[in-house]
């Protein structure tokens, strides 16, 4: 693993040049704010506030050392921390009613041996994950959204917001697209190994569309999808307004 | 106007109709669905376990009435225990249906009926699609020709036995990628630009990579250690990878392909080394951000069984080295592919345009 992480560092050095260390750097900080976040969650803290703060650094990594033009990395930080705040007010309600949590019986044998009174409270956490999963797909699609919107709203500064929603959603449109793949082939990922499994115990449909790991993934690649569409509308509202009080000025 | 608010009307409404159908669709199941009218708790026990965590086990007594088979009306009622974690447990409440094994004459519970919640939300995104000027056809049939390609590819690794499993898994990449690219930008020769990009480029960073750990040995990967610990073990591992990077990629080769068509388009006369030069500029901005996107699902795919070991006295190192080597060495992977992306998107598009366009 030493020499495949190896391997990636001089690419990515060859390819980007000094940025790669910008690049690495901005990595580095996530994975220590998992781990922060393991380690906190583990250790008994509130799993849904722990996470509500850790989310927020990692966008502000995430947006602010990718991004160059400060006008878009704020656009794009408020764009999904509204997004970050809808994804856990729908995901609350929708997992208590799926109570999608923590593992099942397909879980058997990575389960043997383990103490399972963990005290932590795996409802929340199965929160937590959904809200972990679109971070990284929020951040992005923000970024594009806002920078692509940023481009048409400067060259033309006389529009009116049905204009700036309907180029909105003509740059939306592709980024939904690409996005929707990401997550959909990244499903096939997961669930291609417990379907197989799935398939040895003989479940019938009733039992698959019902299935905990079948909903929870199903109910993950729905929601971040959910975040996804919601980022264009918002995104839109944010410029508008924007562009709004530079016309009044 | 109106009209799309007759639109939004009928979608609304036959979506809650079709939530509210799988709602009292327990006439469809044999096993026997109860709805839970009210539970009791007969025994609370706290304990703490050699890890010092502190956790409640509760017996719940849960009754209700039988919703469908001969006995439909009837009352049942069962027992069910429950750590308050709930990890592999569940507590269940008033008002849910839960679906019951038989076993003689008592019940036992089996799952928690989920379908109308999954119903429910991928109403929700139909919806809020229709409620958006978005293309939806477009990504409609995408992402349904997608699922019946998985769907096919799930059947033959079933009937298959998992034995061809690896070329099936590139087949199908070759398809979804072709579909999804297709129904974004249609026959066109960026279409094809894109796509010889993503497929060069996947194949360039899985070979390389086993290339790579071949040469360590395989050290510090745990293969054996995947999802359900699934047979051929780096047959199921690569397939994993192939998915989870394939979207990535293809976003990647899109973004960068059609900007240096619009460079073109813009400057005539630019020359094939500088496209190459815009391309790599352009690739370069996309690369943190897109394995941030795999980062992330990575850690979110795994953070159950992580503090599991975490929660049972395990230290971070022996966590990570049992649970994340898997994600890791596949976010490895991934990470070289969209690297690699850059350099070959670009110089693949620098020579296709220039000679298209002049």
């Amino acid at each position: 693993m030493l020499y495949l992480f190896l391997t990636f560092v001089v690419l990515l050095l060859m390819v980007t040049g000094t940025r790669g260390f910008t690049l690495l750097f901005g990595l580095g900080i996530n994975i220590i704010s998992i781990v922060a976040l393991l380690i906190l969650i583990a250790d008994g803290f509130n799993v849904l506030i722990t996470t509500g703060i850790i989310s927020m650094i990692i966008l502000i990594v995430a947006i602010y050392m990718n991004v160059d033009n400060a006008n878009t990395a704020n656009t794009a930080f408020k764009t999904s921390l509204i997004i970050m705040v809808v994804i856990l007010l729908i995901t609350i309600p929708l997992e208590y009613w799926a109570s999608a949590q923590g593992m099942a019986a397909e879980n058997q044998d990575e389960l043997e041996g383990f103490s399972l009174a963990a005290g932590l409270s795996y409802p929340q956490l199965a929160i937590s994950i959904i809200v972990i999963n679109s971070l990284g797909v929020i951040s992005e699609t923000s970024v594009a959204i806002t920078s692509g919107l940023n481009e048409i709203v400067e060259n033309k500064p006389t529009l009116t917001p049905s204009e700036i929603f309907d180029d909105g959603f003509s740059v939306g449109n592709k980024i939904l697209n690409t996005q929707t793949n990401t997550l959909l082939f990244n499903f096939f990922a997961s669930t291609f190994p417990l379907f197989f499994l799935i398939h040895t115990l003989n479940y019938k449909f009733g039992d698959i569309i019902n299935d905990k790991l079948v909903v929870a993934e199903i109910l993950t690649t729905l929601i971040c999808t959910i975040g996804v569409i919601l980022t264009v509308p918002i995104t839109s509202y944010l410029i508008y307004r924007k562009a709004g009080k530079k016309n009044s000025k | 106007m109106r009209k799309n608010l007759r639109v939004l009307l009928i979608v609304g409404l036959s979506i809650i109709f079709v939530t509210g159908l799988t709602y009292f669709d327990s006439f469809l199941y044999r096993d026997p669905v109860v709805k839970v009218q009210q539970v009791t708790n007969l025994n609370k026990s706290t304990s703490t376990d050699e890890y010092k965590n502190t956790d409640t086990q509760v017996t719940q007594r849960v009754s209700g009435k039988l919703l469908n088979g001969s006995n439909k009306g009837k009352n049942v009622s069962f027992k069910n225990t429950y750590y308050k974690s709930q990890l592999t447990d569940t507590k269940y409440r008033v008002g849910q249906q839960v679906i019951l094994i038989k076993s003689g004459k008592s019940y036992a519970p089996k799952n928690v009926k989920r379908d109308t919640s999954i119903v429910f939300t991928l109403g929700l995104v139909v919806f809020l699609l229709f409620c958006m000027k978005f293309d939806r056809k477009k990504l409609f049939i995408s992402i349904l020709i997608n699922l019946v390609i998985y769907y096919g590819y799930l059947q033959i690794i079933i009937k298959t036995h998992n034995s061809v499993l690896l070329p099936l898994t590139v087949i199908t990449a070759l398809l979804i990628s072709a579909t999804a690219l297709l129904v974004i930008l249609g026959p066109t020769y960026p279409a094809i630009m894109a796509y010889s990009s993503t497929v060069i480029s996947t194949t360039a960073a899985i070979l390389l990579s086993i290339f790579v750990l071949a040469i360590s040995g395989y050290s510090g990967v745990h293969l054996e250690l995947n999802d359900f610990e699934l047979q051929p073990y780096l047959g199921v591992f690569l397939s994993q990878v192939i998915f989870s990077v394939l979207g990535v990629i293809l976003d990647e080769t899109m973004d960068i392909s059609s900007s240096l068509i619009e460079m073109k388009k813009e400057l005539s006369d630019v020359e094939e080394k500088t496209l190459f030069k815009s391309g790599i500029n352009i690739g370069r901005e996309l690369i943190g951000p897109l394995i941030n996107i795999l980062l992330f699902i990575v850690i979110a795919e795994n953070l159950n069984i992580v503090l599991l070991y975490l929660s049972n006295g395990n230290s971070i190192g022996y966590t990570v080295n049992m649970t994340l080597s898997l994600g890791i060495t596949q976010l490895l992977i991934s990470a070289i592919g969209i690297v690699l992306t850059v350099p070959i998107t670009s110089f693949i598009a620098s020579k296709i345009i220039t000679r298209r366009l002049n």
